[in-house]
């Protein structure tokens, strides 16, 4: 006994030591769903007033980009929707569902958080559960694919940024409908890396990268951006460096879309595996 | 007692406020990132316990890590900087010994020791970090870049604090 407060003695730092550290790794391997716990949702409850109000003076400062960008993005849409409704009346739809059309559902969201310098980026937005936010949900940022919603809680919501290792997407050459992997290697903000694009598919310099829908999470023919370089990787295919259409240093207004329809057809997958 | 605990309280708001406010939104080119915070790891009283040390170290940390939504990596980083300390103050002890009871700022020890001690703990304490952030071995250099290269800009805002309050 003696013996044992003694050495107790003699090394309690280094056991406060290895005790705080276990803290801290444990913290760290549970990192995906830190949010959820209760007790840290509440002192993030805290922190995100004051981010928010962080994230208010910074969104004041660029309101003129703002605008213009909501503009255009207004203007495209009234487009559409006069494209829309010619197309619908000419039409004859057997269904008599008012859902029938509709397979995605928009809401959007601000971002009170966002990083871009780590290696496993997150960012996160002013919706969660009670707006209808839910995992696996994609995050758009003014067209231009920004990440998936990976956690919620009542208010907010964090979502992986395409900018972090553990992202992938499946993304295609929009002229020749080729697709492959996107992911991030970490390096530039601005880059991500496309692969497994065969040597035989012609790549020009400039062509545009969209998302497939093949995942049931973004909708198809989403911008990604565009090829900025591209080497011969292996044997058989491309290594293809994608200029990401978007900037995720300014990101303020994200559209959050969830799939209607994702359900249906992930059933209907699962039958055939 | 009273005194030096409001006035590390305070110490403590600050620079957390500093960090949280500004030094986290500057991001020089995705690789460069001040972390000012370890400061108040540095200025603690020499002769304060090491237990308190080690838990006023987590506590930094966890705030830290509260704000910027990455859980337990600097209070991982921060714990590991405030063990050290101790003895990387008993390498860098100057020729006459430390008074007990001071503070180890530049005020009392002077610009040369203040730069090698904090230059210590901010090395190991930023590997420690970036390190954690990667979580691997692989693009070893690249990583050890981005340490040496946000070593320097947090020692220069460190050094600046303290040239400010020796000014004062």
């Amino acid at each position: 006994m003696r013996n044992l407060l003694n050495f107790l003695a003699r090394y309690n730092n280094l056991i406060i030591f290895l005790f705080l550290e276990g803290i801290a790794f444990y913290l760290i391997s549970t990192r995906n769903n830190y949010h959820n716990s209760r007790v840290v949702n509440s002192i993030m409850g805290m922190t995100r007033g004051i981010e928010k109000k962080i994230n208010n003076t910074r969104t004041y400062l660029s309101l003129h980009e703002i605008n213009e960008k909501l503009t255009a993005e207004n203007v495209a849409l009234k487009n559409i929707i006069s494209k829309l409704g010619r197309r619908e009346s000419s039409l004859f739809f057997s269904a008599n569902d008012s859902v029938y059309k509709q397979q995605y559902l928009h809401t959007s969201a601000e971002v009170i958080e966002n990083s871009i310098n780590r290696k496993r980026n997150f960012f996160t937005i002013d919706k969660g559960e009670s707006e209808g936010i839910k995992v696996n949900m994609a995050v758009i940022s003014s067209n231009s694919v920004a990440g998936v919603i990976v956690g919620c809680s009542k208010d907010y919501s964090v979502a992986m940024s395409i900018l972090n290792l553990d992202f992938k997407l499946s993304a295609r050459i929009k002229s020749n409908g080729y697709f492959g992997s996107l992911s991030w290697d970490g390096r530039d903000y601005r880059y991500a890396i496309l692969s497994e694009i065969p040597q035989h598919v012609l790549v020009n310099v400039g062509d545009t990268i969209e998302t497939t829908g093949y995942s049931a999470i973004f909708p198809e023919g989403a911008m990604v951006g565009t090829v900025s370089d591209y080497e011969k990787f292996g044997g058989d295919f491309y290594k293809i460096t994608v200029l990401l259409s978007n900037d995720f240093k300014k990101m303020h207004f994200v559209d959050v879309i969830g799939n209607m329809k994702k359900t249906e057809q992930l059933q209907l997958e699962k039958l055939f595996q | 007692m009273i005194n030096s605990i409001l006035r590390f309280g305070l110490i403590f708001i600050l620079l957390v406020l500093l960090q949280v406010l500004l030094f986290n939104n500057i991001q020089f080119s995705g690789y460069v990132n001040p972390y000012v915070y370890i400061l108040f790891i540095l200025l603690l009283p020499i002769d304060v316990p090491s237990w308190l040390l080690l838990i006023l170290s987590f506590v930094t940390g966890l705030i830290i890590d509260f704000f910027s939504g990455s859980p337990g990596m600097h209070t991982s980083a921060t714990v590991l900087a405030g063990f050290v300390r101790p003895y990387i103050l008993r390498i860098v002890s100057p020729r006459d010994g430390y008074e007990s009871g001071s503070d180890p700022s530049m005020l009392n020890y002077g610009f040369r020791w203040f730069f090698f001690y904090a230059l210590l703990v901010v090395l190991v304490h930023h590997t420690a970090l970036f390190y954690l952030e990667v979580f691997r071995f692989a693009e070893f250099f690249r990583t050890m870049l981005r340490v040496l290269l946000s070593s320097i800009f947090s020692m220069t805002f460190i050094l600046l604090i303290e040239f400010y309050r020796r000014g004062k």
